[in-house]
């Protein structure tokens, strides 16, 4: 089977916000959709270095937040501040591994997976490779299906926080690693959708057309 | 600007085109370049949209007016609702979390709730909502950032790890919220093409 027709060889640009065609004008003046007023790019500028950038953001922040403690409960028997691996641990050690395992899942490899995926669709379009072209654009469905769910732990810190009040029993309070781990969320999600999925399309294929 | 009478699909992974088709029940369109889902068969009328995300906005309230659990414990009462989580964070050092929790497990769902409404209605009375653009491409930039479900699942996770020592109660506003959840998720499965007809119906 011969690869369909692109827009850019045919003279058309699409509309990242509605989809919709239009004809593609030189980029030094600005157009925009007939339909939805969005300002049209061929591809969405600069998209691997803002990429790259909020990627980097998001490992440096990914440090302190799994370091520092992201809260702090206290009992009868005095307080106790816990990081999010051994807030992991102790429910695993206690015996309730299923909850120990969406926490693993939403902390841990959500974010993991995301420097990995996004770092080597990156790396990849830096080098401008043909390599895998419908691999890589599974893997970026992947980073943008699982996207947010790490948002989990900073829901579990606030409401554990907001219900455990009972001062002298039993009393909880976020910690610091919960802002560094909110800032890691939302740097991957920008740089997840700074991503133009296109561009590893467009590699290597000057000399085909 | 745009192409006249264009019966074309441009895959928005990949960039190729497509000749659009139409699908008969339980089909998909597929881009052959990528893989990526381009289109499913769906019947969905403006009413049915509209009863939807009337339900989505009855849960909404619900789910905010009541608690989401509480604990009763040596005489004293605590209960959390999405707000009083997100508003425990806004104060203090821990503002960015705060406000990220507010934006987007309320006020961005809101958001949704509200613009779908004001689109549905004026397209049930054949009509064209006033801001129609803007409010289909604010639905659109929002929804990667709309994350109720999280918040459903968060809720889930704190209940089942404090009742290892506390007896906590879950309450209705966990019931609104998963019928949120689902209602919301039912209202995304609309593809945009459906909703950008309505701009080109009533042009």
């Amino acid at each position: 089977m011969s690869s369909p027709i692109r827009t850019l060889t045919v003279g058309l640009v699409a509309c990242r916000a509605c989809g919709l065609l239009s004809r593609r004008v030189p980029d030094t003046q600005p157009t925009y959709c007939s339909r939805c007023d969005t300002r049209l790019h061929e591809r969405m500028p600069g998209s691997a270095e803002k990429t790259l950038a909020w990627l980097i953001a998001a490992v440096i922040l990914y440090i302190p937040s799994n370091v520092l403690p992201v809260m702090y409960v206290s009992g009868i028997g005095g307080g106790q501040e816990s990081t999010i691996l051994g807030g992991i641990l102790s429910f695993w050690r206690g015996g309730d591994w299923p909850i120990a395992l969406v926490i693993f899942i939403a902390s841990v490899a959500v974010p993991a997976t995301k420097f990995l995926a996004i770092g080597l669709i990156v790396l990849t379009l830096f080098r401008e490779s043909d390599w895998a072209r419908r691999q890589r654009t599974a893997l970026y469905r992947l980073v943008e299906f699982i996207g947010y769910w790490s948002m989990l732990d900073v829901v579990v810190v606030a409401l554990t926080s907001a219900l455990l009040q009972f001062e002298g029993i039993g009393a909880a309070e976020p910690r610091l690693g919960i802002v560094f781990f909110c800032g890691v969320v939302v740097a991957t999600m920008i740089s997840a959708l700074s991503l133009d999925p296109r561009l590893i399309w467009d590699m290597g294929r000057n000399s085909e057309h | 600007m745009s192409v006249p009478g264009s019966e074309l699909l441009v895959c928005p992974h990949c960039d190729a085109l497509h000749r659009s088709v139409v699908l008969g029940k339980h089909e998909t369109a597929v881009c052959i370049e990528c893989g990526h889902t381009l289109a499913r068969h769906r019947s969905f009328t403006v009413d049915q949209l509209l009863a939807v995300t009337v339900a989505a906005a009855l849960c909404f309230l619900i789910g905010n007016a009541y608690p989401l659990m509480t604990i009763d414990l040596a005489g004293m009462h605590t209960e959390a609702t999405v707000w009083s989580a997100a508003l425990l964070l806004l104060h203090g050092w821990t503002t960015l979390p705060g406000v990220v929790l507010a934006v987007s497990m309320f006020l961005l769902p809101l958001l949704q709730i509200a613009l779908l409404l004001w689109v549905l209605i004026f397209a049930r009375m054949q009509r064209r909502a006033p801001g129609l653009r803007a409010a289909l491409v604010a639905l659109h930039r929002s929804r990667p950032w709309s994350m109720s479900e999280v918040f459903l699942l968060g809720a889930l996770v704190a209940i089942v790890k404090l009742s290892s020592w506390l007896h906590v109660v879950p309450g209705i506003g966990l019931w609104a919220l998963l019928s949120l959840t689902i209602l919301l998720t039912i209202l995304s499965l609309v593809e945009s093409r459906f909703w950008w007809s309505l701009v080109e119906a009533s042009a």
